[in-house]
């Protein structure tokens, strides 16, 4: 709903994101779901798998999207949390705060949605960790962006 | 020429400076340049002709990288192995990667113009394409003319009034309370009271409800604008200023046949130079050259090197993130600090071009708030019969997240169901499509480095610095990010630097 803060950051999709800052809500999906109300499947299903494929099993170009199905570096939950919280490699941050996203066109999970997604992934694909991560814990791990000045 | 240009005031906003000056390059001394993109080509291009040994290695099998154009019998697969063939007719294309070029990227247009590659005009904004709200006017879209126009006249009437009350006495003198009124008359097609009604001047801007003619059937009927409430409750009003950022101000070009002829015309000037399908797997360099092991795509597991004096590397970074590289730390955690971009882009076929047949829309787009954000109709082309090839979608963020996830066929389908609620026409008119989601592009992994102004302050100038023997360069070594006159200046700047260095060593190693 917001224009960009900083136009300079953002020169090529500030026209093109016109419209869209115009919509009724952009933090829906098209099947007018929002990005709020979804857990670790569809969080899944609907934003991680574009590139960690679906069943992740990764993929190869001029580079790789890792496979997430037998990564033995998901054997560290707090591994991937800080990985979806903060980005790595091009990997867009997803624990930007809402407000901050604009900036890098990322999206914003909460710390919840970030351990439900860290859990799926570490008991799906053919992983089995049975260690969870817990909303708590995932908001005491560093975050991008700064706080708003009270 | 340069400063007689600069005297006149014509290059004062341009970053490009014209040809670069590359004189006294080291006898022998080479260059290894990794990428075949707008960046890659630029360096090779001047090098080459600067006397240096060049040689480029492109993952793909064709020059241009970004720049690209997919055509009727093109064949695109994208990470996780889906493939789609291109079904346009002939002659017909969409853009992928970028789409349009402002008149101030004088790099870019020196080079298409060098190449030998013709533009023509590029419409960012078309008065009788549409502004559309899925929520406002029963989903009816407006023409942007319209919304432009009463959006304008109820502004003015607004603020004639607050003059005219007083209201503005503390801020403006008497005498310009005057020149402000009629310029607000003017500007808003307000009548003698200073309102905003249907009129002949009002129509003029907003279109009339019944086009003069000749004859008896001539007498033109105004149109009703439309209330501000409804302007205000629609947002539309976002959707104004889409030609005045100064990227997207008049004149903006494309080059004719699609944005790729630029990059394939760059490839057919370096000829052998390139070294298409090369995967870079390793870059390493000592005190007296760089050496880059890459395997042939076509044959995986050959182990081939390329040496050289130094190297200008242009791989996207999400992708040199991989690589392994033997530079210093500032450079490598800035190569990993850059988010790229999730962007979406869809062209459609249709059987024949009914925005201009039926709705009178020849080039330029329409903004929506649907997902599919854009529709970006053909610059070119016009009046042809035939089938029609429009940009169906051009999305970012969320759902070009959301789309990425998506298989190619499901992405084409939801476009042209989105597409429907504006253009009817498109369940019976469509033909076939192609989707391009760019976070699935085997030769970037993403659309382009979207730097935050916290991350540029801390890793910008790490990215761009020389380090030994090795220079970056491309979109994301620049502050025209996405843009492919970052690309050009950036790799006219690298090169500029690396040659310097060159110099001051002298000979080769």
């Amino acid at each position: 709903m917001k224009l960009p803060a900083r136009p300079a950051a953002c020169i090529v999709f500030w026209v093109a994101g016109i419209a869209a800052s115009a919509s009724a809500d952009d933090s829906a999906f098209t099947s007018g779901t929002t990005l709020s109300s979804i857990s670790g499947p569809e969080i899944y299903a609907h934003i991680c798998q574009g590139c960690h494929m679906p069943g992740g099993v990764g993929a190869v170009g001029a580079g790789y999207y890792p496979k997430l199905a037998g990564d033995p570096a998901l054997v560290s939950w707090q591994y991937v949390a800080l990985t979806v919280l903060n980005g790595k490699d091009g990997m867009p941050p997803f624990g930007l705060p809402a407000d901050q996203v604009m900036e890098t066109r990322a999206a914003h999970l909460s710390d919840a949605q970030i351990a439900d997604v860290v859990n799926y992934v570490r008991s799906s694909f053919g992983n089995h960790y049975k260690d969870k991560a817990k909303p708590a814990q995932v908001a005491a791990l560093p975050h991008p962006g700064h706080p708003e000045p009270p | 020429m340069y400063q007689a240009m600069d005297g006149l005031g014509l290059a004062a906003e341009s970053p490009y400076r014209g040809p670069i000056d590359l004189q006294g390059a080291p006898k022998g001394a080479s260059v290894l340049i990794l990428g075949a993109g707008m960046a890659g080509m630029t360096a090779a291009f001047e090098l080459r002709n600067a006397g240096y040994r060049v040689q480029v290695l492109e993952y793909n099998a064709r020059a241009g990288g970004r720049n690209w154009s997919l055509r009727g019998g093109d064949t695109y697969t994208e990470l996780g192995g889906a493939s789609q063939h291109c079904e346009f007719d002939k002659g017909l294309y969409i853009n992928p990667g970028p789409w349009r070029i402002p008149y101030h990227h004088q790099g870019v247009l020196s080079y298409a113009k060098r190449l030998g590659v013709p533009l023509e005009p590029f419409f960012q904004v078309n008065y009788n394409a549409y502004l559309h709200s899925s929520t406002a006017f029963g989903g009816k879209p407006r023409r942007y003319r319209e919304i432009k126009a009463d959006y304008q006249g109820h502004v003015a009437e607004l603020l004639a009034k607050a003059t005219r009350q007083n209201a503005l006495d503390a801020e403006v003198s008497k005498e310009d309370q005057e020149k402000l009124l009629q310029s607000l008359k003017d500007w808003g097609t307000l009548d003698k009271n200073y309102t905003y009604v249907a009129s002949d001047a009002g129509s003029e801007r907003r279109g009339y409800q019944k086009d003069p003619g000749g004859g008896l059937s001539a007498r033109p009927i105004p149109s009703q604008p439309i209330g501000l409430t409804d302007i205000l409750d629609s947002k539309l009003w976002m959707g104004i200023p889409t030609g005045d950022t100064y990227d997207m101000q008049t004149a903006l070009f494309q080059p004719v046949g699609g944005m790729g002829r630029i990059g394939e015309a760059f490839g057919r000037e370096l000829g052998t130079l390139i070294r298409y399908n090369s995967k870079v797997k390793q870059i390493h360099q000592d005190e007296r050259s760089v050496t880059v092991s890459y395997e042939d795509t076509a044959s995986p597991g050959t182990a081939l090197t390329a040496r050289a004096d130094w190297c200008v590397c242009t791989i996207p970074l999400p992708i040199l993130a991989e690589i392994p590289m033997n530079v210093g730390s500032p450079m490598s955690t800035a190569i990993a600090a850059v988010p790229y971009a999730s962007a979406i882009k869809v062209g459609l076929q249709f059987k024949r071009r009914f925005w201009e047949e039926d709705e009178h829309i020849y080039g330029g787009i329409t903004y929506t708030d649907l997902p599919i954000t854009n529709i970006g109709y053909p610059n070119t082309g016009f009046f042809s019969s035939g089938k029609g090839v429009l940009l169906g979608a051009y999305i970012w963020g969320l759902h070009a997240m959301e789309f990425t996830a998506m298989s190619p066929a499901e992405r084409v389908q939801k476009v042209v169901e989105f597409g429907s609620r504006i253009h009817p026409q498109y369940p019976v008119e469509f033909d076939n499509g192609i989707a391009v989601a760019w976070h699935r592009s085997p030769f970037t992994m993403g659309c382009y480095g979207m730097w935050s102004t916290d991350a540029r302050a801390k890793h910008y100038d790490d990215l761009c610095a020389i380090d030994g023997r090795i220079v970056l360069a491309g979109e994301h070594a620049s502050f025209i990010g996405g843009w492919q006159e970052g690309a050009v200046t950036s790799s006219l700047d690298a090169i500029g630097r690396l040659h310097q260095r060159a110099v001051a060593q002298g000979a080769a190693a």
